[in-house]
């Protein structure tokens, strides 16, 4: 299948990329991981693609003075894997990102593409919700704002961005202290996308987040299981009220057990 | 749009559209046939090339994303008499090709993970589950991954 | 040289990436297609309209333009058997489409972006019908086969039990890693049409273009250049291919078709999709007294020429390896709107030994005795054996298959709170060889040998065996000895590659070639006064031979039938269903084996795509008749990551009717895996039956179905 056709324009900086969005349907181009299957499939049929490829500046993976995690938009999925910082602080992305495609995929494909296409089945999304992240945006016309994980992911495949709209960076807020980090997912075949799967952060008695991948189209965090976590309820207890909100009893049971399982690991001594 | 590109030291120059994929460019531009096509949507890995060492999918990358980059392709593998690696002849060893279009694709995976291992000569070796899990991104449809698992557990013993 | 592990000759070009399948390949000045598609599954066609004009627009076709030129596909017609030939495959859709990504227009252009640019500015009219997606609920009957052996109703009278089952598999795609295509180039002085043809073989797209093209054949040469696997949906041309053909004759250009990946999913025949109730009548000892077989086949919306195979060669099979002697089987192929039914590695095969030996592992519960043990009670013992479907085994010894794949077996699992646990076994048997192929051998200068063989390879070694065959029968070493495939031009007639029959036949032909290489090379010896023992002098015969010494022979047999025994173990996950395969053990009993490396290559390639049958495939077509499985992001292929330990072991019973006592061995992993996981999967659910694919849902339903309480 090849794409319909489309004019190419590699940005530079930043603010070209922007001022290149600004056009009349414009797209930017990421990884490609995502966004080429579609334009090949000719699901996708944009006028002009920006490339973002060439902006360094959108790259950067670096941990703040504040000690928050920032990932620029365009670093690549397997920089999640190779960094040291990650490793320490917020091994849970590393963990999302294992699942997250093979080698060959995340060589290319970009932690804030991932995002921004909003697959419900994808790992990072979650993973990013469970670490209470806040996406910075950006366009030319309105200037900078910042989201919330709820806020930015909005339907399947759909975010809260604009058309003129870029996702610049992730910022991922300082861990707590003591906090232990888990991944789990199901999925049919390895390196598949997940049919669900449970992002848990626990620091217990101080911080709790528990986030679903295939409860919703989005990014579920579950209030109550969250509570009942920090509080040191058994990890039976806290997976069922994770899941309690599901009415299909197979996919109930699916997010119960996978909750359960992420809770054991991140309980364990 | 004029790009050049890089591919197993030799530069290919070529006219081509935006639209136009890494991999088509390769095979129909700069003649080089032995990275297959099996899926244009990323999932297969039979088009599997390395852009600067690193192992990504050809048919996900647009030719002029590759203008001024350098590529390694199957053919870049052997010597320049065509003395087979380690790597290719352990293939024929264990019987790890059938039809043979899949085959490329695991080679340029295995050969990028064969040199990122040898960057950390201290890590311990990889378990053949953690082979496979390297493997997972290249399908092949003939051989089951029996002979191809092993061809690539020898020769990453071999290698180290 | 027979049974040595050799390693093949044809790697090295394919390691260096020197290889030439058919997307490498580039003619002058050649053209490519693309194709415009039904998006209905049942409709008729009002009108059409082409551009006309777009960039690169070189021709655009429909059934008016190509007309009279062309006629639909052949249709087989196997002993027996009805088929409604009237319902063959057009090549494009005339005035009606039957499914979902039917071609109805053809679009030639520059490139095969500017096609597919062009293909979007044709506008078809469509009139949408009603769509039937299920075999047991359609009313139109494409092909109908029956068979009946003895007295049915008493057997089943004065049984002590009565077993009863209904299963079903649904159907896959074959997805070899190459997708089909083909170029067509016509040469207008010769009126020559060449096609080279990712294809199974030369002859079957020689026939079939010939008939669809009404063209004598000697007007056509097929070439079969290297090819990325096939599994059976390559044997007939597909009916792009024979309008790219078609339009070719007409234009001064050559025209390619690459199938892309997202055809490849709509439009290549499918495998499988077919529904069965049986019953198995026993006596008090558990010996099998009559079966009764009701099969439908989900066959599609037309017939390809190979389309009423499959499902007839799962009823002829459906008595599999046990001495059954009265049965009453009925196979009907109903018409469905999805696109045609094709041979799919084992095609048929599999089906007969999913569906009985799920029925054989009923009838153990039922009465009470060892499954394994009921088995053995009925095993056929002696042969050749004719079954009451009316085929002949030639060989076999299905009980030394059967203990060797207990012994295989992984040791019985543990009991588990968290898992549900499950062996199976299952034995199978399969058909192959068959109708004759050819082996054409010379002698060259300096002792060398060419041999051309009727039959090609796709990745099965025909090389370095037939090499191997060659080089016993001359006693030569095998470095000697060239192969030469795949030009109907230059290589000598025969069937095909598929069904398991290339050793069987094309390498017996091979054999029997060089035997008679051998006796004129005594003879030439005897009149120049060369000795001729105790082995030939080639180097000097070749010297002294006028004329190049030949030989060329056309093997023909009956049926050859090899045989399994498949042990599986498996574990559920209680609180996901995720389903692991924990172990397989593969026995096969292919006769005498040339080479054992390539034999075990074929088992277990053949094993893992029946463990994607059980684990994740499935082509899944809406009531709609919509393909919601249209991507390999839907189509679940099986990893390297997802395959369990699998052993292997072999019997070889030599078949009596060939030189070589060579049975095949491309299908049965795909034969036999598939039942004994089902098998398994099954008696770890304890005793539910589930439909494969055995998706973690399906087992966790199974697992936690209230009505039928815990298990």
């Amino acid at each position: 299948m090849k794409p319909a056709p489309f004019d190419y324009a590699p940005a530079t900086s930043l603010h070209e990329a922007l001022t290149l969005l600004t056009r009349e349907d414009a797209r930017p181009l990421a990884g490609g991981q995502s966004l080429v299957p579609m334009l090949n499939f000719r699901l996708a049929r944009p006028a002009l693609l920006v490339d973002l490829n060439p902006v360094e500046e959108l790259a950067r993976l670096e941990v703040a003075p504040d000690g928050s995690l920032r990932i620029g938009a365009m670093a690549r999925q397997a920089s999640l894997l190779h960094s040291v910082q990650v490793a320490a602080g917020w091994p849970l992305l590393a963990d999302a990102v294992m699942h997250v495609g093979h080698a060959a995929t995340r060589s290319r494909g970009t932690v804030g593409g991932s995002v921004a296409h909003a697959d419900p089945k994808a790992e990072l999304p979650v993973a990013l919700a469970a670490l209470d992240a806040r996406f910075h945006v950006r366009s030319r016309e309105r200037g900078s704002r910042t989201l919330r994980a709820a806020e930015f992911s909005s339907g399947p495949f759909t975010t809260a961005l604009r058309e003129d709209e870029l996702l610049v960076e992730i910022e991922v807020p300082a861990p707590h202290a003591g906090a232990r980090m888990a991944f789990a997912e199901h999925a049919r075949t390895h390196g598949d996308f997940a049919v669900a799967g449970a992002a848990v952060v626990l620091a217990p008695g101080d911080h709790a987040a528990i986030a679903l991948l295939g409860a919703a189209a989005v990014p579920v965090r579950v209030e109550a299981a969250e509570r009942a976590a920090r509080d040191g309820a058994a990890a039976p207890e806290v997976a069922r009220l994770a899941a309690a909100g599901i009415d299909d009893a197979y996919r109930r049971a699916l997010l119960t057990t996978l909750t359960e399982r992420a809770l054991r690991r991140v309980l364990a001594p | 749009m004029r790009i050049s590109v890089q591919i197993n030291g030799r530069t290919y120059a070529g006219d081509v559209e935006p639209r136009t994929l890494l991999s088509d460019f390769i095979r129909h531009q700069a003649g080089l046939t032995g990275t297959h096509v099996g899926c244009e949507h990323g999932v297969c890995g039979a088009c599997t090339v390395q852009l600067d060492g690193e192992p990504i999918r050809a048919c996900l990358m647009l030719a002029v994303q590759a203008n001024g980059r350098a590529l390694t392709t199957v053919e870049g593998l052997a010597g320049p008499g065509g003395e087979l690696t380690a790597l290719q002849r352990a293939f024929t060893e264990h019987h790890a090709l059938q039809c043979g279009f899949c085959t490329s694709g695991f080679l340029m995976t295995a050969d990028a993970l064969m040199r990122r291992r040898q960057l950390d000569p201290a890590a311990p070796p990889l378990t053949e589950a953690e082979v496979r899990a390297e493997l997972a991104g290249n399908l092949c449809r003939c051989t089951g991954y029996e002979g191809i698992v092993s061809a690539v557990l020898e020769a990453l013993g071999t290698a180290s | 040289m027979i049974g040595a592990p050799l390693r093949r000759r044809e790697d090295a070009r394919i390691l260096r990436g020197e290889t030439r399948y058919l997307d490498d390949i580039e003619r002058p000045e050649m053209a490519h297609a693309a194709f415009v598609r039904s998006p209905f599954a049942h409709a008729s066609i009002e009108s059409i309209s082409v551009p006309e004009s777009a960039e690169g627009l070189v021709a655009v076709f429909t059934a008016a333009e190509l007309g009279d030129a062309v006629r639909p596909f052949p249709v087989m017609e196997p002993a027996g058997t009805e088929v409604a030939t009237s319902e063959a495959h057009p090549v494009l859709a005339a005035g009606e489409v039957r499914y979902v990504g039917q071609p109805v227009a053809l679009v030639i252009a520059r490139s095969r972006a500017l096609a597919e640019d062009a293909a979007e500015l044709v506008e078809v009219e469509y009139d949408p019908r009603p769509v039937i997606t299920s075999a047991r609920a359609s009313e139109r009957c494409l092909m109908r086969w029956e068979s009946r052996a003895g007295d049915v109703e008493a057997a089943f009278a004065q049984a002590a039990h009565v077993v009863s089952g209904s299963y079903a598999l649904p159907r896959l795609v074959a997805a070899p890693m190459e997708t089909r295509g083909c170029i067509a180039s016509h040469d207008a002085g010769s009126d020559l049409l060449t096609v080279w043809c990712s294809a199974q073989d030369t002859h079957r797209p020689l026939e079939q273009l010939a008939h669809i093209l009404r063209r004598p054949e000697s007007a056509i040469r097929v070439i079969v250049p290297d090819v990325g696997g096939a599994f059976g949906s390559k044997g007939v041309v597909a009916p792009e291919v024979a309008a790219v053909a078609a339009a070719a004759v007409r234009l001064d250009v050559a025209v390619k078709w690459t199938e892309d990946r997202l055809e490849n999913l709509l439009a290549a025949s499918q495998g499988r999709g077919i529904e069965g109730d049986l019953e198995l009548a026993l006596d008090a000892d558990g010996r099998m007294l009559a079966l009764r077989a009701r099969l439908w086949s989900d066959l599609g919306g037309y017939l390809l020429t190979t389309t009423p195979i499959p499902p007839r060669t799962a009823a002829t099979l459906i008595a599999g390896c046990y001495d059954i002697g009265v049965a009453d089987v009925t196979v009907v192929g109903a018409q469905t709107h999805k696109v045609p039914i094709g041979p799919y590695r084992g095609a048929g095969r599999p089906d007969a030994a999913y569906m009985l030996e799920a029925l054989v592992d009923e009838a153990a519960r039922q009465t009470g005795i060892d499954r394994v043990e009921l088995r053995r009670r009925n095993l056929i013992r002696t042969f050749p054996h004719t079954t009451p479907t009316g085929l002949q085994y030639d060989s076999g010894d299905f009980e030394r298959c059967l203990d060797l794949a207990l012994q295989l077996a992984a040791a019985n699992p543990d009991e588990d709170a968290a898992c549900a646990r499950g062996t199976g076994v299952a034995l199978y048997v399969e058909r192959a060889g068959g109708a004759f192929e050819s082996a054409e051998i010379e002698l060259l200068s300096g002792g060398r040998f060419a041999i051309a063989s009727s039959s090609s390879p796709h990745g099965q070694g025909h090389d370095i065996t037939f090499a191997q065959i060659a080089a016993d029968r001359l006693g030569v070493p095998v470095e000697l000895i060239e192969l030469r495939f795949g030009d109907s031009a230059t290589t000598p007639a025969g069937v095909g590659t598929f069904g398991s029959r290339s050793v069987a036949m094309a390498g017996s032909a091979v054999a029997v070639a060089c035997d008679e290489l051998v006796e004129r090379a005594r003879a030439l010896a005897a009149e120049v006064g060369l000795g001729a023992e105790p082995a030939v002098n080639w180097t000097a015969l070749a010297q002294a031979a006028d004329a190049p010494l030949r030989a060329e022979a056309t093997f023909r047999s009956a049926n050859v039938f090899s045989s399994g025994a498949y042990a599986a173990t498996v574990s559920i996950d209680r609180a996901t269903g995720a389903l692991t395969v924990e172990h397989l053990a593969a026995v096969d009993d292919a006769g005498i084996l040339i080479n054992p490396l390539l034999v075990h290559g074929q088992v277990v390639g053949g094993a893992v795509q029946a463990l994607g049958e059980c684990l994740s495939e499935e082509a899944v077509h809406d009531e709609d008749g919509q393909m919601r499985s249209g991507s390999f992001l839907e189509y679940g292929l099986l990893t390297a990551a997802d395959i369990p330990p699998i052993v292997t072991g072999e019997v070889q019973t030599p078949s009596p009717l060939n030189p070589l006592g060579a049975k095949g061995a491309g299908e049965g992993g795909a034969v036999g895996a598939l039942p004994a996981v089902a098998n398994a999967v099954t008696d770890a659910l304890g005793g539910v039956y589930v439909a494969p694919p055995f998706t973690a849902e399906k087992l966790w339903r199974a697992l936690h179905d209230e009505a039928a309480g815990p298990r």
